[in-house]
């Protein structure tokens, strides 16, 4: 029965029901087939006041168009590709990503931004599979976005689309990085100028140095790149002119950007340059400082494996003589310096036959065996004052932890005691006092 | 002799620096092809790839563990004062190779309760990582006038243009509490379950105390951070090309590696430094199982 009520003009029958007819719903008259009322549109007057507008991407449309958007940000990718003059294969891939990305779940709904940095983070997932070097800091530069919406779009678009992308080496890094210092004899004074070549030569083994000394995992790469091409400069022609060059002033004539961090890696680079130094046999004697430093580099490159091998020896000979310093604690016979005693945490190859078993590699970075594998009862890790030659300086510079209170025993269901739970809540004077001065704090930034 | 040693040093430095890891004898026997092999997918399976001349069943023999585990602590890591489940039984299905040693069903090992085995367990670390933070929440099924609540209660903080909770503290255990309108209550910066569990009572009775008829239902601990250090120094540019299925590492955008395992599904956060900090567990045993599974892994790159 479709309405109470109604009468069938015809007939006058009362049989009036909701009939379809190819979807119009129709009042019909059951008894004579008259059509009493049809073509109710089957919206609501408020319906009808606001359009509920379908989303392009919920219609039904069934050959669907790549909307404006998509089309743009294929032409920023066309675009981006050849403003660094990717090869063809790279564009294609690029876009093809771009749109995979486009219509996945996860971005199809972001705001109009993510969506140009999208973009950026498809051929940066390009290069970085085709090796092509380039930094998310220049991806960002070229956008003009945000660097950490940047690094949030890239990871997400990574895990959406399943794709592997390595991160880029430091190394591969440089030459392209090099390229920017206007060094060549028509930019600078040709004392101070340098070819792209040789700095990158240098810069090279600067870096090498620097990543295996630990100085590059985990840390901005622009920065160190900076720092390993400034030392190479310096050293190539340490002369005083250049030396006395600050590495903001570099930065300023090889038009290139200041960086705040830079200086502190030139320092730790340093550092590691004076613990090789020192080793080098005419020296006699007197001390590497990293002022006196730069201008051995040369020698330092050249002859660094030697002078590694002979510092990591005189680093060993200096623990050794440290751990023999109590002698309360020396169990074992004062041996040969090579023969760590056993007892003391600061030795260095718990193996004490290490030094008679060359096949045993002298170890870099820890030359202490953690775990307590090795030794029968003593399982307590401890810090050792200065493990090995080149550790990473966080490492080196530990935070000092806030002392850790040993956590409490404690099963959740113990009673909890009422002067507790009062000590945690106010007396009615305080709270009037409360009340009182939050009215005062209220009509006094009224009155602003 | 000096020139064994002289001739080692300079293959290590001839090594371009990305490939020392992959392609150093001791991580891997030969060429393993990592990419699509479906095995891989199973990062507790990884673990196994660090020691590839044993066989696996040997690694699982914890017949040598008693049955009843004696209640000796170290440190000052927690006590376990609950199963956790550490080795399930689940854990026999993923390894593919057959194993003459049954796992036993119903067995559980933790490791937080450590005792020297009679035969080495060449695989324990030997590092505990020790809960450093739990979260987890209680439905006090009342509805909370908040305003009330900041005028009566000395801890606590309400700034409803900043957000829309009380926010409370209590010094034993020295924890936070977000407490909404709804009843519902988060209890964050407790070191261990019981000691949240003890904390949200009490705020639950702060709150009873206040006049609202607070309950305590629905308890869970949402998630659970540990950390620990493996005191010694990690190659992240290593690490993330071998396990680039699991591992993010950008330094542009953070110092650490991200690595994602999938079983127990914990993220680690990998410093170059050696430490390690692992979230997401809902459970104890999850944070112990995902350590003892990288710990193998980050020992492979070590230099020997």
């Amino acid at each position: 029965m479709a309405a109470v009520g109604l009468k069938c003009p015809e007939c006058g029958s009362l049989d009036i029901v909701d009939d379809e007819h190819y979807s119009q719903p129709q009042l019909v008259c059951a008894d004579c087939g008259a059509v009493v009322s049809e073509g109710l549109l089957t919206t609501t007057r408020s319906e009808e006041l606001q359009g509920t507008d379908v989303r392009y991407s919920n219609s039904t449309e069934v050959n669907k168009q790549p909307c404006r958007n998509q089309i743009k940000g294929i032409h920023r990718v066309r675009a981006l590709c050849r403003i660094l003059r990717l090869s063809f294969v790279m564009e294609e891939t690029a876009e093809n990503y771009f749109k995979q990305a486009y219509e996945h779940p996860s971005f199809i709904r972001v705001s109009l931004q993510k969506k140009e940095v999208l973009a950026g983070c498809c051929i940066l997932a390009t290069c970085r599979q085709h090796s092509w070097p380039i930094t998310m800091g220049t991806m960002t530069c070229l956008l003009e976005a945000n660097p950490k919406l940047m690094g949030v779009v890239y990871q997400e678009m990574v895990k959406a689309l399943k794709i592997e992308a390595p991160p880029t080496s430091v190394i591969d890094l440089l030459e392209t990085h090099c390229q920017a210092y206007k060094l060549s004899p028509q930019h600078v004074h040709e004392e101070l100028s340098e070819s792209s070549k040789d700095l990158t030569k240098r810069a090279a083994v600067l870096l090498e140095l620097a990543a295996d000394a630990w100085l590059v995992t985990g840390r901005q790469p622009v920065p160190i790149l900076t720092a390993s091409i400034y030392l190479a400069w310096q050293s190539l022609k340490p002369t005083q002119t250049r030396l006395k060059y600050t590495l903001a002033r570099f930065c300023q004539m090889a038009k290139v950007a200041k960086s705040s961090i830079a200086p502190k890696r030139v320092t730790e680079l340093k550092e590691v340059l004076c613990k090789l130094g020192q080793e080098l046999p005419w020296l006699r004697g007197s001390e590497m400082t990293p002022q006196t430093v730069v201008q051995m580099v040369d020698d330092i490159l050249n002859y660094r494996l030697t002078l590694l091998r002979k510092a990591l020896k005189s680093h060993e000979a200096a623990l050794a003589s440290e751990s023999e310093l109590p002698p309360s604690l020396e169990d074992t016979q004062p041996g040969p310096r090579d023969d760590a005693p056993s007892l003391d945490a600061t030795a260095s190859q718990p193996d004490a036959e290490s030094a008679q078993q060359p096949q045993q590699d002298v170890d870099l970075t820890c030359t202490v065996v953690m775990g307590g594998l090795s030794r029968a009862g003593s399982g307590q890790v401890s810090t050792p004052s200065k493990r090995s030659l080149f550790e990473p300086p966080s490492v080196t510079h530990a935070k000092i932890r806030r002392v850790q209170l040993p956590v409490k025993e404690v099963t959740g269901d113990e009673e909890i005691s009422d002067s507790e739970i009062d000590s945690y809540i106010r007396t009615p004077q305080e709270m009037r006092d409360y009340a009182e001065a939050k009215e005062a704090l209220s009509s006094s930034e009224e009155e602003f | 002799s000096v020139m064994d040693e002289g001739s080692a040093l300079e293959r290590y430095f001839d090594e371009p620096i990305e490939t020392t890891q992959a392609d150093s004898g001791f991580l891997f026997e030969g060429d393993l092809g990592l990419q699509g092999t479906p095995q891989l997918q199973n990062s507790s399976f990884l673990s196994t790839l660090s020691q590839p001349e044993k066989d696996i069943g040997e690694d699982l023999d914890l017949s040598f563990l008693p049955d009843d585990l004696p209640e000796e602590s170290r440190g000052n890591a927690a006590n376990v004062t609950q199963d956790s489940g550490l080795f399930d039984a689940d854990r026999s299905e993923d390894f593919e190779t057959d194993s003459n040693n049954a796992m036993p069903g119903t067995s559980t090992f933790c490791p937080m309760t450590p005792m020297t085995p009679l035969a080495p367990v060449a695989e324990s670390s030997g590092i505990i990582p020790i809960l450093q933070n739990i979260v987890s929440t209680v439905n006090l099924a009342c509805p909370l006038d908040l305003k009330s609540i900041a005028l009566q209660a000395r801890n606590a903080e309400y700034n409803p243009k900043r957000f829309a909770a009380v926010i409370m503290r209590i010094r034993e255990p020295r924890t936070t509490a977000l407490i909404f309108s709804s009843g519902k209550m988060v209890c964050t910066g407790a070191k261990s379950e019981d000691q949240s569990r003890l904390a949200a009572r009490k705020y639950a009775r702060v709150v009873q105390k206040l006049g609202f008829p607070a309950k305590f239902l629905d308890f869970k601990i949402q998630n659970m951070v540990g950390s620990c250090d493996v005191c010694f120094p990690i190659r992240l540019e290593g690490l993330v090309l071998t396990h680039q299925q699991f591992s993010s590492y950008e330094p542009e955008l953070f110092p650490g590696l991200i690595y994602r395992m999938v079983k127990p599904r914990i993220v680690l956060l990998i410093f170059v430094s050696g430490k390690v900090v692992l979230t997401g567990a809902k459970e104890r045993g999850e944070i112990y199982e995902a350590f003892e599974n990288i710990y193998p892994i980050l020992k492979g790159f070590r230099k020997q």
